[in-house]
């Protein structure tokens, strides 16, 4: 076995410009990307709503969860097995759960020193795993809708661990990794590039 | 977006034969620790007694200061806890908008950077203190906007400022592990 030596590391110099580059570049693409995101909210919103109704309706029998739209941004969670005027039992906004593309796309595409074909097909890999984390956010958002702001329907029909289960669960999937997500992916893409951008 | 200049990828210092966990093993690590302090962080501050005794006390404290700024800036202001108000406006800080989120993933990824102690203590205090300075910012900007433009509070509050405050701590966490973590040097068998 050979013995262990150190690998040639790049120069400061080098490591410092790969930053720079980096941030300077996160800071240009941020409002493009903002734009664009912009434009395809309305799609995905739609796209997000149905993905979550169909998850939801596997853990349901009969299926008794609808999400209609309410207009572009909001949206209700309606029970079908409510009375019909207190059906729609929660409104919320559904362009607040997918926000952190613009942060992934920024971060993505900002990336210098590699060829754009494999920028774009980090970033789309990304961005497939963004969609599912969505789904599953937006599935946890609902469960947290029934166990906990329903009032005594939600005391009668969730015991307390189920109602701290959601509730956390939503806590977690909202705020921390919601809003960490595009860095998380991002590491996992290119951390080794900040530790030593000579490397591929 | 400007183009980069391409530059030429050189040979990983890994072997291609050594397993994944093994050739990624600084990268996993980092995953893996940012992800436990991530969720031990947020999961601590949920709890109701830290919550009352340490997060609300801090977001008090931060309407204060945005009160105290916005008295500046000619706005009159009551404060009432974490409640900011005048005539026209009222907003209540709550988390998610004390900037805790954002100190919080910027101490995981900090904290589960390979650099030493020293690097990681001075990033921290930098940062925190930079993170806040936006934050103040994003109080008294939502303020002003709730009270003159009330129709763009929604989008400003939610997907604009919180969008600004996440992209500093991520910035400030390269701008930091770039130019002073110094990682060690990878060493090779």
């Amino acid at each position: 076995m050979a013995a262990s030596r150190p690998a040639a590391a790049p120069p400061p110099e080098k490591r410092r410009n790969w930053g720079a580059l980096l941030i300077r570049n996160i800071l240009l693409a941020i409002v493009p990307v903002w734009l664009v995101w912009s434009l395809l909210t309305p799609i995905y919103n739609r796209v997000l709503l149905t993905s979550a109704k169909n998850l939801l309706h596997l853990t349901e029998s009969p299926n008794v969860t609808d999400l209609p739209r309410r207009d572009e941004h909001f949206a209700y969670v309606q029970r079908l097995d409510f009375p019909p005027a207190k059906s729609l039992v929660h409104s919320f906004r559904v362009t607040d759960l997918h926000f952190h593309f613009v942060l992934l796309g920024a971060l993505f595409l900002a990336v210098p020193g590699i060829p754009w074909r494999e920028r774009l097909s980090n970033f789309g890999m990304a961005s497939l795993i963004t969609v599912f984390f969505d789904i599953f956010l937006l599935f946890f958002y609902v469960k947290f809708v029934y166990a906990t702001q329903l009032g005594d329907w939600s005391l009668t029909h969730y015991g307390a661990f189920a109602r701290n289960f959601w509730g956390l669960g939503k806590h977690l999937l909202d705020l921390p990794f919601k809003l960490s997500l595009p860095l998380i992916l991002w590491a996992g893409f290119y951390l080794r590039r900040l530790l030593r951008p000579d490397v591929s | 977006m400007a183009r980069n200049r391409e530059t030429p990828a050189s040979k990983p210092s890994s072997s291609p034969e050594e397993p994944f966990w093994r050739r990624n093993r600084r990268e996993i690590t980092f995953l893996v620790v940012f992800l436990i302090l991530l969720g031990g962080g947020f999961t601590l501050i949920s709890v109701n007694w830290v919550n009352d005794h340490a997060i609300d006390p801090f977001t008090a404290g931060i309407a204060r200061v945005s009160g105290a700024v916005l008295g500046l800036l000619g706005q009159k202001v009551t404060m009432n806890g974490t409640v900011i108000a005048n005539s026209r406006f009222a907003v209540n800080i709550r988390n998610g908008c004390n900037g805790v989120e954002a100190m919080l993933i910027f101490l995981a990824a900090v904290l589960a950077f390979p650099a030493p102690w020293r690097s990681r203590l001075t990033g921290l205090g930098l940062g925190i203190v930079v993170i806040q300075i936006v934050n103040l910012i994003r109080v008294v900007a939502l303020f002003l906007t709730g009270v003159y433009f009330p129709k763009l509070f929604d989008t400003s509050h939610t997907v604009i400022w919180q969008t600004i405050v996440i992209l500093s701590g991520v910035l400030l966490w390269i701008y930091w592990a770039n130019r002073y973590a110094h990682p060690p040097r990878e060493t090779a068998a």
